[in-house]
């Protein structure tokens, strides 16, 4: 009975700590402009809008993040082999994982903009300072919440995975959810103020992103001051409930009919889940009503 | 002319059966040579446990390859509401899927096959429904768009109309509910597919490490880190492939492109068998 009840706090731990790591890393990716609009970002100065906008993206936030938390997770769990504690541990290796994040920061931006100086869109190093530690602040916050969310599944729920291999299944998952999650808001709501609120930015606008503030140009800090409204809290909800979930069901229910118990909580949850969806659906469907072309001015 | 308008060129996806039947003929060698390999002691067990082994992982990765089909991903476009779909790759939201899966197969893996198996298509499904949910309830309440799909006039589960809800000079947006069940049914192949390559493997260690006579309380924990690994590596190269054939996004079981989905598990079949061998011989008996 204790070890269930035990396991639930953790689970709760783990599932609130994956929310603020889903939160700061579409933050971070959204100030880096990492997510799928990058590709908004690198089109700009090629339709002829230069722009003060960060652009980091290679390969993806998955892919970066898997990197970034399987390196943080290795690194815990060597000092934990050397009999470190566990706290101190696991802020090395996020530290060590932020610097490395840092390192492809900077390399992925310089790279990137020098790449479009055809069209003329210079690289501002001011841009590149202010904008790359604000990055890395998020970065660690992520990578540090999701090694500690992975260290207490390995420990206290006794995950057969080791602690780096549970930094790979996890640290994707988050690149995952927060990019799935996060990226709408920020390549349409954010990108495109321009275009009509409450409908689909056309292909035609492809490249014309909005690149002034309220005062002068809109760096990419800008970017995410808007994005934490929004996108951060619903990839950091997404991610949570992912965890916590994953979690919950396994620890309450496998104990009942020998695991069956936590495979059918889990289609009832995902039944559950279906039926929201199916709601928010018709509700927007209800409310928004048809497309209508918006009027034009005379 | 943006990528989302770009129309794949010829027969790009037609079903090749030449090709698909060298395929099929490598992959029948690798079961061949596996159970050669099995035969001389190469590998532990005798000739059938190898065998069986590569059978399960090309079954496995069969599974991955067709979930992959209807895990609606729109990619950048998704992103700025032009195209329906999840606003990230293929790939990496299939593999989200599928990991997520596999750490719940994993942790029920000592319960027993069935209940590791269908723990693991649970874990996919779910991590599916929850990203799928966010992505509409993102569409939303954060931009006020509602679900709409280009690809087809109604939604073949609710039947609710399509066209008039999509904005001008798009492809559509959001997830239509057949989108969304699409999802969790990728997510529930995916963690299936994956979770059986995994069991398939750390069974196989298990075995392999007893009969070399490496016992004690790290041969468990080797063979489940093996295990994982391979699973986790195999899970990209399938997830990667059935990426090629998609070719960029893909709205669901509705969409068009679905129907391509044999050519992906053909080549997952060649891919996992070669893959399966390699992750095989680690452990042989020289």
């Amino acid at each position: 009975m204790q070890e269930i009840i035990i396991g639930i706090g953790v689970t709760a731990l783990a599932g609130a700590l994956a929310a603020v790591a889903g939160a700061a890393e579409d933050t971070e990716s959204n100030i880096g402009s990492q997510g799928d609009p990058n590709s908004q970002v690198q089109l700009a100065p090629q339709m002829g809008y230069t722009h003060r906008i960060y652009n980091k993206a290679i390969s993806g936030e998955p892919p970066a993040y898997t990197l970034w938390v399987t390196l943080a997770c290795g690194v815990a769990w060597a000092f934990i082999m050397m009999n470190v504690n566990a706290v101190l541990a696991i802020i090395f290796g996020a530290v060590l994982a932020t610097f490395v994040q840092g390192i492809y920061a900077t390399t992925a931006y310089l790279g990137r903009t020098a790449s479009l100086s055809k069209f003329g869109q210079p690289v501002f190093i001011d841009v590149l300072k202010s904008v790359t530690t604000v990055t890395m602040g998020h970065a660690f916050v992520a990578i540090f919440t999701t090694v500690t969310a992975c260290y207490l599944m390995s420990t206290v729920l006794h995950h057969p995975f080791a602690l780096p291999l549970l930094g790979v299944v996890w640290g994707l998952a988050l690149g995952a959810a927060g990019s799935a999650t996060g990226n709408p808001y920020y390549g349409k709501e954010r990108q495109y103020q321009n275009q009509k609120f409450g409908a689909g930015v056309p292909i035609s606008a492809s490249g014309n992103i909005v690149r002034y503030a309220e005062a002068g140009q809109r760096s990419s800090i800008d970017n995410g001051f808007f994005t934490a409204k929004l996108g951060g809290p619903a990839s950091g909800l997404c991610f949570g409930l992912i965890v916590f979930f994953e979690l919950w069901r396994t620890v309450l229910f496998e104990p009942i009919a020998n695991g069956w118990g936590a495979v059918v909580a889990g289609v009832v949850i995902i039944l559950i889940f279906m039926i929201i969806d199916r709601y928010v659906e018709v509700w927007a469907r209800k409310n928004y009503g048809p497309y209508t072309a918006a009027a034009t001015e005379a | 002319m943006s990528a989302i308008a770009a129309k794949p060129a010829g027969n790009a996806g037609a079903f090749q059966p030449v090709a698909s039947v060298i395929a099929i003929i490598l992959a029948i060698v690798f079961i061949g040579v596996a159970y050669l390999l099995g035969n001389m002691g190469i590998f532990s067990g005798g000739a059938m446990v190898p065998m069986m082994t590569l059978v399960g992982i090309i079954v496995g990765a069969a599974l991955i390859a067709f979930g992959v089909h209807f895990v609606p991903v729109g990619g950048a476009p998704a992103a700025m509401g032009q195209s329906p779909g999840i606003a990230t790759g293929v790939a990496m939201l299939a593999t989200g899927a599928g990991l997520a899966g596999l750490f719940g197969g994993a942790w029920a893996a000592s319960l027993g096959f069935g209940v590791a198996l269908a723990g693991g298509a649970i874990g996919g499904g779910l991590m599916m429904a929850v990203t799928c949910l966010m992505v509409n309830i993102s569409y939303v309440y954060g931009m006020g768009i509602p679900a709409a799909s280009g690809k087809v006039a109604k939604d073949p589960i609710t039947g609710d109309s399509q066209a008039e809800y999509k904005s001008q000079g798009t492809e559509g947006h959001g997830l239509p509910f057949i989108s969304y069940v699409g999802g969790v049914i990728g997510g529930l192949f995916g963690g299936l597919g994956g979770t059986l390559i995994y069991v398939q493997l750390l069974n196989f260690y298990n075995a392999s490490f007893a009969a070399v006579g490496i016992v004690g309380e790290d041969a468990p924990v080797l063979a489940v880190g093996l295990a994982g690994i391979f699973a986790i590596g195999m899970f990209l190269v399938i997830a990667v492939l059935s990426a090629y054939n998609i070719t960029g996004t893909i709205e669901g079981p509705h969409d068009p492109k679905f129907k391509r989905f044999p050519r992906a598990i053909v080549a997952a079949i060649c891919a996992s068998g070669i893959c399966g061998l390699v992750a095989m011989l680690v452990v042989a008996v020289l």
